[in-house]
């Protein structure tokens, strides 16, 4: 490979795997094949949008309760649920109809009525583009999940952070293009396979980072048993390191890989300044802080589960997507509640979706607000897309009395930010939220995928890439550009 | 949607319906296919018919496709448009069904054109899509051993064959080849390459001195016979058939009984099993080799893929989501099986037949036919042969002895009819009473491996107060069809005491310690107290109830009641030695919530009373020798079982076999095994089932049958044993090139064909289509993969340098044609071993359970691996990177950095990147600096000074003596920051992660 060739693999966005790729796997079909950026920053064709936040609630979040106003149902509440068709439930979960469990007002000017659990959404609701006619495949978690995050039911494809990664590349070195913030309890159904790589090359995949935890990112620094390592031997180490891996390279002309290596040492160090800045949100403004509900001054919680705290979780994850988002990152995913386990520290709210949903939806309505009125202040909400999504909604009849069973077959996104058309919502449902109201013609997960790529630049139908003898894309061989949602 | 309810359309629509009489929109008068009627398809059918989609089946941009029809049949009838239903749906009134479903519709002169053009015979000219023949392709025609190309005049080294045919091709291009390496590298290379570890440096010294001829040779004689080459290799193998050993999906599971898989791979390649048979073990061992270990463990390649735990024990197979959960798991059988033997993406035919290659949809689900019958199960089955044998004899006995009883008691039956309604109300005494049970079962302990375990659970009555009686009442849980008495403990004593460690002041009321006691079923335990005081009550199990392999102590409700019977112990604070704690089925407080099974309906003097009066019914039906015989077989029956019992443990194994279940999971064990109906789906639909298949292979596959011939009454083994032998049949053109290409790949980075993983159109092309099939042939004929290797590294194209070659390069510059070696950079196990063998940590024990190098947290629910809370010196860790637990859900980070394979989907060819996130985790993982300080242990005691120990550093961990230079600078680090931090940066070298 020419220096020519590499330097432009390195300034294209394919950042250093974009070397190491094509030198290693010697492969000129890859090299024609790996994705290079044009001049305004887009793949294909001039994006709107540069990096995204997609906010991913697991265990299902229900529409019907928090953005998808059912009068029907209230009308109805308490009566036989006739569906009018055999419905399949995953834990056959089928009670009579049941009203949200919350009121339900009216917000902005776009006059979008709201769940009061969510009504901190209200502040930004003329933002945002509401989808009511999703539909999934399955009524599984992990289906669901991975349906979702990469576009299959079924492990083993990259997540939609890792092709957006390969596709437009890094815009900071020093950071890592796919930054994950998993929930503290614990990781989701199919944990990391949400955001692995999978047959993309590894530097694609998300970087999971717990911010405000001892060690945020996986080996940024020693291990601390390791006394030995002092800042100034780590230093002299990787000088003395980079001078005799410098000797061995230049033995050994024309093996790129070499020097790629070297580079990855220095790119390393850099980002163990640049990745500790990053997370430190003590440097935030007052106000910065009040916005996201971050300023109750409080060091402990209560035992139970409580909006409070779900706040002080999920509005952290927020601020600190936004100054990942702000210094380059293209993409970051946050999460809302870990596995399927009791007490419930979810969304699958089977059993009391009051109980369950109450505190989770109120912390994530306030960080998300907060977060999407601050990229709004800081003029980034221009070309940032906010994506709110879940596994599959929930059963518009109860289950046991005060929960709700899975529903694959309808369930609610919302989109704000680059790109996106304001205060709308497109795609209604039926009249209970069971299913699309026009059956023929719901949306998908394809279609959100295809539209985030669309807005970053990218046709979805030509960012591919062969596996096993198949052209994968994240697509599938699915997926519309929404263009009502399209500003 | 395109063919959607046909029928109904053709009801509606009488026939096209042309205007007539609009004399501006007349068609033309001989339509031409490429002037009028390819325009209108572009436009109006192109988007779901075309290049990228093909709904319903059906692609209008080729000739082929578009005569050929969709899922429902033809659409083009060439001469008859009343038969075309093409026209019937561009036509069509109803919105609900007319073509194109959005956008505009087709104009009355567009429909009159098509109509036109169809009656006219549909006149297409030929492109691409009808010339080629999918079968004509060079990976599907037979293999037959090339000639060997004469070389003139050689002007290069040739050892061997493999040379002439490199050699031959690189002339042709204008290349040139290496020279060799020199002993240092490549005993270094053969090292890596073959066994996956660094040599010794007295190994390395001893290799460089030895002059003689067959010193390189013998090298590679030595390291194929080491153990730790089918170490090596069978991790490449388990990257191709993604072998995992938890569940991945929901809830990711262990799956502690599938390693015996990894560890009959790793003894296949040392004892270098015939190619053939290792492929035919791990399709159909139990049916080829019978009685074998081997044919057992090998079935693990079936199970190897992720499983969805909650498809499968949450839903049943007449959900919608269970179908699915079980189609995808059959096509993971079906992908790993042909993707892996056979280089063919047979998965792709799931929807649509394939697009490239010749795989129909029926040839797909006639592959899911085949392995119709089997789950993803443990399996139990003995390691010793001999045992086997003696197993098989005394199952054969209690067969006999079953089949006797049964005949007897039948004959009693007979005769005396009263006898049936006894002995269902002797069962039913055994079952709970009516009332429906409730959710929370009981208490619980924690699951042990041993059965000798004690384990206790004891109440808090919260004072001292006087007690007439305890009662502890059984629980019912129908888990391993165990049901009443489900974990009563097999020895166990009650005892009292005011004192809550129990170590003074204890009473015991009960002991059943000395023998075991026979299971209650749901009748109460009860325990005299008569009157004594006491705040805690304590039950300690001392011989556990059997589960499935493994032990437990269950106990529904305990009760101490006072002299008026009022129980004081209800809702009282209860705690345990463990507790499995999975509400709201097992927890401590549900040992006092009053809820239990219900008991059992007769009491214990009405049992035997009715035991009483069957024996004596019996003896009236069946005589004196009748119940002579009786007792016989009863006798012969129990001895059957004692020896049955005295046989040694049966180990289990992770397997894609029979399985039978309870619950969701049934599996097909109830029905003998008997295959489920398997439907060609409609687009891959579940809820769309077509045609049912039978089992069976390609069909378009030159030179091998795809339709097997069945022996009668056959069963689902045999259906796999003839998979296995249609995979191995000699003429089957791919199975030899897919497996001489994998070799190859592993021996230079790069294979001859660059998609391992796929021979077919999409695929790409061989650099040396000769030499493949060369190489496929002799191992098609010796069958020994050891030999393959060896004839690969004994030529003189794999002992080439790496070094890159201007002129060359000009040609070639990615080295397809192999003028040089490849420089190799180290996979994450060879890294990772390699950093363990230069601190001297390196554990070498072969074979057995994987070590664990994370902590399972809330193992009970889903289980979380926390990598991070594992100790780096814990020694148990310091084995070998293939014996390592790999779990799906979470990557260990260390490998997943240094790029190991992922275990959820097949890695042919793994990703090789260099990014900063490698570069932290070589610098700061736990296990690089605490093996850093091992390293620097060990080299300061072999060495007076630091000189020499960086001497000796580089020795170990590069195999050769450092430069001035780089003594000196190392030596100088070492002065200042000491030993171990000299070593860190050692562990970093390019060098060390790069073979040459």
């Amino acid at each position: 490979m020419s220096t020519s060739r590499r330097d432009f693999l390195f300034h294209s966005g394919g950042g250093l795997g974009g070397i190491a790729l094509a030198s290693l796997l010697g492969a000129d079909k890859l090299l024609a094949d790996a994705p290079r950026k044009r001049a305004d920053g887009g793949l294909h064709h001039k994006p709107k949008a540069k990096r995204i936040v997609q906010l991913f609630m697991a265990g299902g979040a229900s529409h019907v309760d928090l953005f998808d106003f059912k009068p029907e149902l209230v009308k109805r509440h308490g009566q036989e649920a006739n569906f009018g068709e055999h419905v399949e439930a995953f834990q056959n979960g089928l009670g009579p109809w049941l009203k949200p469990v919350w009121e339900f007002k009216t917000y902005g000017n776009c006059g979008k009525q709201l769940s009061e659990v969510v009504a901190p959404l209200g502040d930004v609701i003329d933002e945002i583009a509401f989808i009511h006619n999703m539909i999934g495949k399955t009524g599984v978690h992990s289906q669901g999940t991975l349906l979702q995050t990469t576009g299959f039911n079924r492990p083993g494809f990259p997540g939609m952070g890792c092709w957006v990664s390969y596709g437009l590349g890094s815009a900071n070195e020093n950071l890592p293009t796919f930054v994950v913030l998993p929930d503290h309890r614990g990781l989701a159904s199919n944990g990391t396979k949400n955001w692995d790589s999978a047959f993309l090359p590894a530097q694609h995949q998300g970087t999971a980072i717990y911010p405000g935890t001892k060690t945020p990112i996986e080996d940024l620094f020693p291990d601390e048993r390791a006394k030995f390592v002092t800042r100034d031997a780590d230093k002299a180490g990787i000088d003395l390191l980079t001078e005799l891996n410098k000797q061995h390279a230049n033995a050994r002309p024309g093996d790129e890989r070499l020097e790629a290596r070297i580079k990855s040492y220095e790119l390393a160090a850099k980002m163990q300044l640049a990745a500790p800045e990053a997370l430190d949100i003590s440097k935030e403004t007052k106000e910065t802080l009040k916005l996201y509900g971050l300023d109750h001054g409080k060091t402990s919680f209560d035992k139970e589960i409580n909006p409070l705290e779900e706040t002080d979780y999920f509005s952290r994850k927020c601020l600190v997507a936004r100054r990942l988002l702000e210094r380059g990152v293209r993409f970051v995913q946050v999460w809302s509640g870990n596995d399927n386990g009791f007490p419930r520290r979810n969304w699958d709210s089977h059993e009391d979706v009051k109980r369950d949903h109450g505190p989770l939806a109120y912390g994530m309505a306030r960080g998300a607000s907060a977060l999407i009125a601050d990229l709004k202040r800081l003029g980034l909400l221009e070309d940032t897309i906010v994506l709110w999504t879940t596994e599959f909604g929930r059963m518009p009849s109860s289950q046991g009395g005060k929960g709700r069973d899975h529903n694959p077959y309808c369930f609610t996104n919302w989109l704000c930010g680059g790109g996106i058309k304001r205060g709308i919502s497109h795609g209604p449902s039926d009249d209970f939220g069971y299913k699309p109201a026009d059956r023929k013609y719901p949306t998908e997960v394809y279609d959100v995928h295809a539209t985030i790529l669309h807005l970053l630049g990218i046709d979805h139908t030509k960012l591919s890439v062969r596996h096993n003898g198949i052209d994968r894309r994240l697509t599938d061989v699915h997926g519309h550009v929404i263009e009502e949602v399209l500003a | 949607m395109l063919l959607r309810s046909l029928v109904s359309i053709a009801l509606v629509v009488a026939l096209v319906a042309v205007p007539s009489g609009t004399r501006a929109d007349d068609p033309p008068k001989s339509v031409d296919f490429e002037r009028d009627v390819k325009p209108i398809f572009a436009k109006h059918c192109y988007s779901c018919h075309g290049p990228e989609k093909q709904k319903s089946s059906l692609r209008l941009d080729q000739k082929a496709g578009a005569l050929a029809g969709g899922d429902s049949g033809k659409v083009i009838v060439p001469g008859k448009p009343a038969e075309s239903h093409l026209l019937k749906l561009v036509a069509s009134d109803d919105p609900e069904t007319r073509m194109p479903p959005k956008g505009a519709r087709l104009t009355p002169k567009q429909i009159a054109t098509l109509q036109q053009w169809i009656e006219q015979g549909a006149k297409w000219p030929d492109d691409e899509s009808v010339k080629v023949n999918p079968a004509d392709w060079w990976s599907f025609k037979p293999l037959k051993k090339p000639a060997v190309p004469a070389i003139q005049n050689p002007k290069h080294e040739i050892r061997n064959d493999i040379d002439r045919f490199v050699i031959a091709k690189a002339s042709d291009k204008g290349l040139s080849q290496s020279p060799e390496a020199d002993r240092r590298t490549l005993i270094r290379r053969l090292y890596f390459d073959l066994i996956g570890l660094p040599p010794f440096p007295e190994e390395v010294e001893a290799f460089v001195k030895d002059t003689a001829a067959k010193a390189y040779e013998k090298l590679v004689d030595k390291l194929l016979a080491s153990p730790h080459h089918g170490e090596r290799w069978a991790r490449h193998w388990l990257d191709v058939v993604h072998f995992g050993e938890t569940h991945g999906y929901d809830k990711d599971k262990p799956r502690p009984n599938a390693w015996p898989y990894r560890d009959y791979v790793i003894r296949a390649f040392n004892s270098d099993k015939p190619y053939g048979r290792f492929i035919s073990e791990q399709v159909a061992g139990d049916v080829l080799y019978p009685g074998t270990v081997d044919g057992i463990e090998a079935l693990g390649f079936l199970a190897a893929g992720p499983w969805d735990f909650i498809g499968h024990a949450e839903l049943p197979e007449s959900k919608i989501d269970g179908k699915v959960a079980r189609h995808l798991d059959r096509d993971d059988f079906v992908a790993n099986t042909i993707s892996t033997f056979m280089g063919l993406t047979v998965h792709c035919a799931q929807c649509h037949n394939h697009k490239f290659d010749p795989i129909t949809q029926h040839d797909y689900y006639s592959l899911q036919a085949v392995f119709a019958a089997l789950d993803r199960t443990d399996t139990r089955y003995d390691t010793d042969p001999k045992i086997a044998t003696q197993r098989a004899r005394y199952d054969g006995q209690k067969k006999v002895a079953t089949a006797k009883l049964a005949t007897l008691i039948a004959e009693a039956r007979k005769k005396a009819p009263e006898l049936i309604a006894i002995e269902k109300q002797l069962v039913d005494a055994a079952k709970p009473g009516n009332t429906p049970k409730p959710p929370e079962f009981g208490y619980h302990s924690a699951i042990s491996p041993k059965q000798d375990v004690p384990k206790w659970v004891q109440v808090d009555l919260g004072e001292s107060v006087k007690l007439e009686s305890i009662v502890l009442k059984p629980c019912h849980d129908e888990f391993n069809n165990i049901g009443a008495g489900f974990g009563f403990p097999v020895r166990f004593k009650i005892e009292v005491s005011d004192d809550a460690e129990f170590k003074t002041d204890v009473i015991v009321l009960a002991d059943e310690t000395a023998k075991d006691f026979t299971n209650p079923g749901m009748t109460p335990y009860r325990a005299k107290v008569g009157g004594k005081s006491a705040r805690y009550i304590r039950v300690t199990a001392t011989k556990l109830a059997p589960r499935q392999n493994d032990f437990i102590f269950a106990l529904a409700e305990l009760e101490a009641l006072d002299a008026d019977g009022k129980n004081l112990a209800a809702k009282k604070n209860v705690t345990a030695l463990d507790s499995i704690e999975a509400p709201v089925r097992w927890r401590k407080s549900n040992l006092t919530d009053g809820l239990f099974a219900p008991g059992a309906r007769l009491t214990a003097t009405e049992l035997a009373k009715l035991r009483e009066k069957r024996d004596s019914l019996m003896k009236s039906a069946l005589g004196e020798k009748g119940v002579a015989e009786l007792a016989t077989a009863e006798s012969e029956l129990r001895v059957a079982e004692m020896e049955l019992a005295k046989l040694p443990a049966q180990r289990s194994v992770y397997i894609g076999a029979i399985h039978t279940g309870s619950g969701n999971f049934i599996g097909t064990g109830s029905t003998g095994g008997k295959p489920r109906p398997i439907h060609i789906l409609t687009r891959g639909d579940v809820t769309r089932p077509g045609k049912e298949v039978a089992p069976g292979a390609i069909v378009a596959i030159p030179g091998i049958t795809g339709r097997f011939e069945l022996p009668p009454n056959h069963t689902e083994g045999d259906h796999r044993a003839a998979l296995a032998k249609w995979l191995i049949d000699p003429n089957n053109p791919l199975t030899w090139r897919v497996m001489a290409n994998r070799v190859w790949q592993y021996h230079f980075g790069r294979a001859i064909v660059d998609t391992p993983n796929d021979f077919g159109k999409m695929g790409q092309l061989p650099t040396h289509p000769e030499l493949l099939d060369y190489l496929a042939s002799e191992l098609r004929e010796h069958q020994s993969l050891k030999k393959l290797h060896k004839l690969i590294v004994m030529s003189a194209t794999y002992r080439q340098v790496s070094t890159t070659h201007d002129a060359n390069a000009k040609i070639d510059v990615d080295n397809r044609y192999l003028w040089r070696q490849n420089r190799r950079k180290l996979e994450a196990e060879a890294v990772r071993d390699s950093i363990l063998f230069v601190a001297g940590k390196l554990d070498l024990t072969a074979g057995g359970p994987s070590f664990q190098d994370f902590v399972i947290e809330k193992p009970e629910h889903s289980p979380h691996y926390q990598y991070h809370l594992h100790d780096p010196d814990d020694v148990k860790s310091h084995r070998r990177a293939i014996y390592r637990f790999v779990v799906r859900s979470k990557q260990q980070p260390f490998m997943a950095a240094l790029d190991c394979a992922d275990p959820s989907l097949a890695v042919e060819k793994r990703n090789e990147t260099l990014t900063p996130q490698q570069a932290l985790a070589l610098l700061n993982n736990k296990l690089s600096v605490a093996m850093a300080k091992h390293f620097a242990l060990r080299v300061e005691k072999l060495a007076a000074d630091d000189a020499g120990r960086v001497r000796a550093a580089f020795r170990l961990a590069l195999g050769r003596d450092p430069t001035a230079k780089e003594r000196d600078a190392l030596t100088a680090y070492a002065k200042e920051y000491g030993l171990a931090n000299m070593c860190r940066v050692i562990l970093n070298l390019n060098e060390f992660v790069f073979v040459d």
